[in-house]
């Protein structure tokens, strides 16, 4: 389907499925402004250091921190929910086959932003989701090591391609595919105003953890939106980490088109993994004590 | 019959692709050359402190020393699963806290995700000092 399609047939008209697609827009406006203040103060040759300093030396630096974070993360539920939006309502064909697979293509491109500022902490966890990232990648066959040396430096390097790719390559693509998307720069006054209203009052309320986990804890956990990867990995193979993932993206993606049978069984098996998904992060919990 | 146009459009685009494709071998040829083995300086205060009667070993860096002051031992730190650093035990063994593998003192996988043994490093003495190549 062609662009073509965009316009809607006499007496059909489209039935957009953009409200959590317009404070998707709104999360990331809000995130991309909190992470450009924070940029500043951020350093990623000490960067434990430099976070504490950001929490604790400038005006209001923990709540922006944690204004960063939590609508980093109202970003993804945002983004999550549009996804099951369009395809309840089955909307996705409105869309030309390339824009379509750039807009499945923002999912696994915020995980990787998700990620890399989980991994900027340059805590304990941090340091071990960095090494896990690092090792998952590299068990992709050929391209594996030079892929993980793209991502995150050779090994022992630091932070600085961790924060490069963060605050400069996935942000500068999710916004391009984003506006691609959306075709508005701008979301609209009232999903920014809510992202922002929602984003504030969980920087209100809620600490963004950072430093030593609590005593007593065998294992440390990685980003919550990843926990079950994480729990995956405990009794799949390395390849799982790359496999499934990337199979839920082709599943998405593979909507577009599939009609009928195809389309519920693809319908079943992004089911399943999201079941898979939330069994594993479980998994996690309960080995990790909680 | 393709114009003069045509021929140089041509010419371009294949110079372009070639390009493209030197390109990403010289980035992929920078980028696969990260990873060779490394060395570790051991520090000989440290090394002399090794008791060699079975007891607690000492973490430098990524490894962790055993044995004597003139014969240490090295294991790397780095869990054999997905790179996690594993934290020595009170009893000896190792745990990996990102998905709970556990090693023997002597380095080998005894449960979780691991199959293999923690790499052993090659140590060498040059004067001195002693070094570790991993």
């Amino acid at each position: 389907m062609d662009r073509e399609d965009l316009t809607p047939a006499a007496g059909s008209p489209a039935k957009p499925s953009g409200s959590f697609g317009r404070l998707s827009s709104g999360f990331l406006a809000v995130s991309l402004l909190s992470g450009a203040a924070l940029v500043p103060h951020y350093d990623p040759a000490a960067a434990l250091s430099s976070l504490e300093s950001i929490a604790s030396g400038i005006p209001l630096g923990a709540f922006l921190r944690g204004l960063h974070a939590w609508s980093s993360y109202g970003l993804l539920l945002a983004l999550v929910v549009h996804a099951v939006e369009v395809a309840r309502k089955r909307t996705e064909g409105q869309l030309a086959a390339g824009v379509w697979w750039r807009a499945v293509a923002l999912l696994p491109l915020l995980v990787l932003a998700l990620l890399g500022g989980f991994v900027l902490r340059g805590d304990a966890e941090a340091r071990a989701a960095a090494d896990v990232w690092r090792g998952m990648t590299s068990s992709i066959p050929g391209a594996g090591p030079p892929l993980a040396a793209l991502l995150l430096g050779g090994p022992g390097s630091g932070l600085g391609a961790a924060a490069l790719h963060h605050a400069g390559t996935f942000s500068i693509l999710l916004v391009i595919l984003t506006v691609e998307h959306a075709r508005v720069v701008w979301p609209g006054t009232r999903p920014s105003v809510l992202a922002a209203l929602a984003s504030v009052g969980a920087a209100g309320l809620l600490t963004v953890p950072l430093g030593p986990p609590p005593p007593g804890h065998g294992v440390l956990l990685g980003p919550w939106p990843l926990l079950g990867l994480q729990g995956m990995l405990v009794d799949l193979p390395a390849a799982a980490g790359w496999i499934v993932p990337l199979a839920g993206v082709l599943l998405l993606g593979s909507l577009r088109g599939a009609a009928g049978p195809a389309r519920t069984a693809a319908l079943a098996a992004l089911a399943a993994l999201a079941a898979g998904w939330a069994a594993f992060t479980l998994r996690i919990l309960v080995l990790a004590g909680h | 019959m393709s114009s003069r146009r045509d021929f140089l459009g041509e010419v371009w685009r294949w110079t372009g692709a070639a390009l493209s494709v030197l390109g990403l071998g010289v980035v992929w040829k920078s980028l696969a050359a990260k990873g060779e083995s490394r060395e570790v300086d051991l520090p000989s205060d440290l090394v002399q402190r090794l008791s060699g009667d079975g007891g607690q070993g000492i973490a430098v860096g990524p490894l962790f020393l055993t044995g004597t002051p003139s014969a240490p031992k090295a294991l790397s730190l780095e869990c054999t699963h997905l790179g996690c650093r594993v934290a020595p035990l009170p009893s000896g063994a190792f745990a990996c806290p990102c998905h709970g593998s556990r090693f023997d003192s002597e380095g080998r996988a005894t449960s979780g995700p691991a199959r293999r043994p923690l790499a052993r490093a090659v140590l060498e003495k040059r004067g001195d000092r002693w070094i570790a190549r991993i």
